[in-house]
């Protein structure tokens, strides 16, 4: 048989903003495909996939497919024609199918122009990044404090993309200039280790960091902070008895913890001006948990037990499917039918007849 | 005449067989397995779920405690218990191989690749184990070195300052000391944490201040081969698999991350009966017509920081860029 069919299923996007998917595929894959059961039946104003294909191995043959790999995009191209086109996803300026067998190294660097000093900063540069990746941002020109750091990135746009896990606003200069390459999503273990950019002094100190996290109420931290950011005093050494520190409650990109840091020194980020000298980062690292008793409700709290335990961070391999009108994830609310499918040996290039 | 005449050569004459196979097998390649080395190893028994617990309890504040004679009691101080879990996990590769291959081979294929899957077995354990120190780790920037980069290449002030957190955090050394003897070039080494690094930095440990490449230690037995030189308290060990991120640095350049740890900062949990398995499945269960059989590699793997305060690292480049 030419094709065995590993494994198929569905998936709905999002009501508010449709999203990068992510399709496990323990056998790994020679052929995948998508079926937009929602645009399938429906005709639009503008062109939209329905059919998405993908074939391993397609990336060594110029012409045969395309040179980028990203599959076939079967689209209707407006609604006055239920007709069919076929062409690749690159060819369409959308995002296709990357199929991913190990844990992704960063992309390819892009040049960036400026970084703003805002209470979100936001990155201006050409870029095709989505709503959540993952970024590293390096050689920040008036921003080096930052050079090396990852961020969760949001209201991206092809020209630029904001972070919202930096308040730059008290950086002395904006960024002029820098380089950024998307990385993988995750670390390869979870829970993992992040970057702070800001701690308030208060009765109970809230933490920002430069990422979208999965830390969870209960879970224990210990913060590594060198001396030029200011608030050392949250080092471990240098709490009662060097006890964990307790996360109390969450937001997207940051937490707040059962420290008074009222008295504590500021934290701040060093000057653009102290690298490469100056220490960097500030950080925090999972360090277990500490679970809640409530006597009276009888409701045990703080744990979580598929984000705290340690545990890979991504299963691989998989298949990414991107979001848009135009890419085999589809839009808002659609529901996509999916198949993978595994050769039983052999590639798309040297088939074996079976 | 009907018969050929003159010189009976290879050129009228080939060998029967155009080539032989050499007395034995070349070598596999094999990276050194550094990333398990000084964890400490836990066992996870069957049928009681896939979450392992290790607890620790935090020690007693010093503050306070002294009795004035008025017979008011001290107030009693409630202990903390940390737990740190860990999720079981499940790996597994596999080799079909025909018959005619097996038939046919010059090589005992199927010894070989039992060995294969064997390697396989520990070398992705040891990745697994590299991905838990690159993940879920507080590294801090090489500052001291001179490539202008940010973090720089590796210096002792930068290794000093590790020592100090870890020992500021009470962590303990994994190794001891190797006393001084009577030989020239040499120098004792004292008791030291781990450090683990990518070989690619090996040119700029030989270059930090009070290196003591392991040639120069007192004795050689028991040193184990991934082992490269000691700095300070710390002895390095290399591997070409350590942890690296490519151009994210200042300057573009890869970034090495170099976990150095004392006594039970990490873990590695075993499955009882799943830490090693190795099968084969016979052609006649593996196929309809009985040609392909399956030999099969598969294990099961928690991993943990057991204490971040006995662990931190650096972030390095190299001298040279890379």
């Amino acid at each position: 048989m030419p094709f065995t069919i590993i494994s198929q299923g569905t998936f709905t996007q999002p009501s508010g903003g449709a999203v990068s998917q992510i399709i496990n595929t323990p056998s790994g894959v020679d052929y995948f495909k998508t079926y937009n059961l929602t645009q399938l039946t429906t005709t639009q104003s503008t062109g939209r996939c329905v059919m998405g294909e993908w074939f391993n191995g397609g990336e060594a043959v110029t012409g045969q497919l395309n040179s980028s790999n990203d599959g076939l995009c079967w689209f209707k191209s407006s609604s006055s024609s239920n007709a069919l086109n076929v062409s690749s996803f690159s060819a369409q300026s959308a995002g296709g199918f990357t199929y991913v067998n190990s844990q992704p190294a960063p992309q390819a660097a892009i040049t960036g122009t400026t970084i703003t000093q805002a209470t979100a900063a936001v990155a201006s540069a050409t870029n095709t990044y989505s709503n959540g990746d993952t970024v590293i941002i390096y050689n920040a020109v008036g921003m080096q404090q930052i050079s090396g750091m990852q961020f969760t990135i949001s209201s991206v746009s092809g020209s630029s993309f904001t972070l919202l896990g930096l308040n730059s606003s008290g950086f002395a200069t904006p960024a002029t200039s820098f380089q950024v390459r998307r990385v993988s999503p995750s670390l390869p273990v979870n829970p993992q280790t992040l970057y702070v950019t800001n701690i308030t002094q208060a009765s109970q100190g809230v933490v920002t960091v430069s990422q979208a996290h999965n830390y969870q109420v209960g879970q224990l931290i210990e913060f590594t902070i060198p001396a030029v950011f200011g608030m050392t005093q949250l080092n471990n050494f240098n709490q009662p008895s060097s006890k964990p520190i307790v996360i109390t409650a969450i937001t997207t990109y940051g937490f707040t913890i059962n420290v008074n840091t009222t008295a504590y020194t500021a934290f701040a980020f060093p000057a653009s001006t102290a690298s490469p000298t100056a220490q960097l980062f500030a950080t925090v690292a999972p360090a277990g948990q500490i679970t809640q008793f409530n006597a009276v409700t009888g409701v045990q709290t703080g744990y979580n037990f598929n984000q705290v335990p340690f545990h890979s961070g991504l299963f691989i391999p998989y298949m990414l499917i991107p979001a848009g009108v135009l890419s085999p994830g589809g839009s808002a609310s659609d529901v996509i039918m999916w198949q993978a499918f595994k050769m039983e040996t052999g590639t798309i290039n040297a088939p074996v007849p079976s | 005449m009907t018969f050929s005449t003159g010189i009976t050569g290879i050129q009228n004459m080939a060998p029967e067989l155009p080539v032989q196979a050499s007395e034995d097998l070349l070598s596999t390649p094999m990276f050194n397995l550094i990333h398990s080395f000084g964890v400490d190893l836990h066992h996870a028994e069957s049928y009681i779920g896939k979450t392992t617990r290790m607890s620790r309890f935090e020690r007693l504040s010093t503050d306070g405690g002294q009795l004035d004679g008025s017979g008011i009691d001290p107030a009693s101080e409630v202990p903390v218990r940390t737990d740190i879990d860990a999720t079981m996990e499940i790996y597994a590769k596999s080799i079909v191989t025909n018959e005619q291959v097996v038939l046919w081979e010059n090589s005992k294929t199927l010894t070989k690749f039992t060995a294969l899957l064997g390697q396989w077995l520990r070398e992705k354990e040891d990745l697994l184990m590299r991905d838990l120190f690159s993940s879920s780790v507080s590294y801090i920037n090489c500052t001291g070195g001179v490539n202008g980069d940010q973090p720089s290449n590796i210096s002792l002030n930068d290794v000093n300052n590790i020592e100090n957190i870890l020992l500021g955090n009470d962590a303990r050394s994994m190794l001891t000391n190797l006393e001084a003897t009577l030989r020239f070039s040499t120098g004792g080494v004292r008791d030291a944490f781990i450090a683990l690094c990518n070989t690619n930095l090996a040119a700029d440990l030989q270059k930090v201040q009070g290196v003591l490449l392991k040639s120069a230690y007192p004795t050689q037995e028991g040193l184990r081969p991934e082992e490269y030189c000691s700095i300070s308290r710390f002895r390095f060990f290399v591997s070409s698999k350590a942890a690296r991120t490519p151009g994210v640095s200042l300057l573009g350049n890869t970034v090495y991350t170099i976990p150095m740890y004392g006594l039970e900062a990490a873990a590695k949990i075993e499955q009882n009966n799943y830490t090693a398995v190795i099968g084969y499945r016979p052609p006649w269960v593996v196929s309809s017509v009985a040609q392909n059989s399956q030999l099969y590699a598969k294990f099961a793997i928690a991993r943990a920081i057991t204490n971040q305060n006995w662990i931190s690292g650096l972030n390095a480049t190299t001298f040279l860029p890379s």
